[in-house]
């Protein structure tokens, strides 16, 4: 038995590892069967093919939209990550202002002072957009942290070094400091891409066609609550699980490196 | 070269770690600093390598006083002097190889081609031909120094700066690094060095400084410091290290 459940280091464990998983699988499956056999629910899968053009259209659009917000604020986090050490006050405290605002309220009221204060003053009407600048506006104070964190990590002894050698602080950062960082963060990144995949869904409560509308909409009009808000969770799955391999993977392929 | 230091002082927060130092010496080849811990020898020589401002003084190097009036002009004296640390410093994301050429082809506009073979020379000269493609990682901390040491006499410099080169190495190591800096110095690379290792400071250094108390305790020609000092801060310190040698 023991050698069922254990991690033995210098075995072949294989076996073990596969048991192991089979068990919460079925554990979890079971604890499912019950909840559902308790309250009697009958589902009528034939529903969701009726919304599948909704749904497809939705998972496209909270795809495409995770991706632009992802990118904008990448150069977001960037600038207000560097920001909160710039020698500049009023850009520091900008960065600083806008990090702890950011991260220190809920996202739903974000998308909604956003949408209904600063999109309508500035004429802004396409859901889209506002979608993917509120994400981008949410992800990039996180990756702005993410990045004051990576930059930080980089020891003084390096940029003694670089001073040293005749290094302009451009160069420093340029050739010294960012391709460490870059390697050391990327595992946060895809986190923080996965993330922002899960967090766009509460962009339904305005109206924007992603995943977690279409699952809204048929609920409203079918009342197949289960029946859409599952596919719903399995399509979320289907993104961040290959995000949350692929982190792991990068944060085994950097600890050797350094 | 000739070293020049007029009332040098600096100091950080309450604790005055040079106090208003003189010296004038001409033509050494190659300067030795000793002395305890925390004496003041590794801040002369951060204020020599540029890294480092003083409160007040000058430093003249071949007539030539260090201008610490601006980054610009302290980056382009940096440019012409080599420095290598306790730590060795070494990028990490480098290869060895990069390293060294990073600065040549960066700092000092060469090609990257010539960089590169620069750079060759160098490595293969010491003996580390065989680890130019690894990074700094996968090499010994006896090989990281040495490629630090060539990474600052690949500018040409005019001068080279070593602090404590060998105080981070496992014992194993220190004589390849030794070796190395011997080497350089009977080439005629001129230097100012920092160093616990006194068997080598004895046998390397033209002239020597013992730095301690904020000031200069002590200088002369190695044969002076080591035999019947004068002052007993000295040879109480001379007594410790040697102790177990």
């Amino acid at each position: 038995m023991e050698s069922f459940i254990r991690d033995i280091p210098g075995r072949d464990n294989r076996k073990a590892h596969l048991f192991s998983g089979a068990l919460i699988a079925l554990l979890l499956a079971g604890v499912f069967w019950f909840g559902f056999s308790r309250l009697g629910y009958r589902f009528a899968w034939g529903t969701i093919y009726d919304y599948r053009i909704n749904f497809l259209r939705g998972y496209g659009t909270t795809l495409l939209l995770s991706l632009f917000a992802l990118v904008l604020s990448l150069i977001l986090g960037i600038l207000f990550g560097l920001g909160q050490k710039s020698r500049l006050l009023p850009f520091r405290y900008l960065s600083l202002f806008y990090v702890e605002l950011i991260r220190g309220t809920p996202l739903l009221v974000q998308i909604l002072i956003f949408f209904y204060v600063i999109a309508n003053a500035a004429g802004l009407n396409n859901r889209f957009v506002v979608g993917v600048l509120i994400m981008a506006l949410f992800s990039g104070a996180y990756i702005a942290e993410i990045i004051r964190g990576g930059v930080e990590s980089i020891g003084a002894s390096q940029r003694e070094s670089a001073r040293s050698l005749g290094f302009t602080p451009a160069q420093t950062y340029r050739y010294v400091i960012f391709p460490q960082v870059l390697t050391r963060i990327l595992p946060s990144l895809a986190g923080q891409l996965a993330s922002l995949i899960k967090d766009s869904s509460l962009l339904s409560v305005i109206a924007i066609k992603e995943f977690t509308m279409a699952a809204r909409e048929m609920n409203a009009n079918t009342f197949s609550t289960l029946e859409a808000y599952i596919p719903l969770a399995a399509g979320y799955l289907l993104l961040t699980l290959p995000i949350s391999r692929l982190t792991r993977l990068l944060e085994r392929k950097f600890s050797y490196e350094t | 070269m000739k070293l020049e230091l007029k009332g040098l002082t600096k100091s950080y927060g309450p604790l005055t770690v040079l106090d208003r130092v003189s010296l004038s010496l001409e033509e050494v080849h190659s300067l030795v600093f000793i002395g305890p811990s925390g004496g003041g020898k590794t801040t002369l020589l951060r204020l020599i390598a540029g890294l480092e401002t003083p409160d007040a003084g000058e430093i003249v190097i071949n007539g030539h006083p260090v201008e610490y009036g601006s980054e610009e002009t302290l980056r382009e004296y940096r440019k012409r002097i080599g420095m290598v640390f306790q730590a060795y410093n070494l990028f990490p994301h480098l290869t060895a190889l990069d390293n060294i050429t990073l600065p040549l082809v960066r700092v000092h506009g060469y090609p990257a081609e010539r960089a590169r073979e620069e750079a060759l020379v160098l490595l293969e000269r010491f003996q580390l031909a065989d680890q130019a493609l690894k990074k700094p990682a996968q090499l010994s901390g006896g090989q990281k120094q040495r490629i630090a040491i060539c990474r600052a006499v690949a500018i040409r410099p005019e001068f080279l700066l070593l602090d404590e080169p060998t105080s981070a190495l496992d014992p194993e190591y220190t004589s390849e690094v030794l070796d190395l800096i011997g080497e350089l110095r009977d080439e005629g690379m001129r230097l100012i060095l920092v160093t616990h290792e006194m068997g080598f400071a004895r046998q390397a250094a033209d002239y020597l400084l013992f730095i301690g108390d904020g000031g200069l305790i002590a200088r002369g020609i190695p044969e002076d410091i080591f035999s019947g000092s004068r002052d007993d801060r000295v040879s109480r310190f001379l007594d410790r290290v040697l102790k177990y040698n």
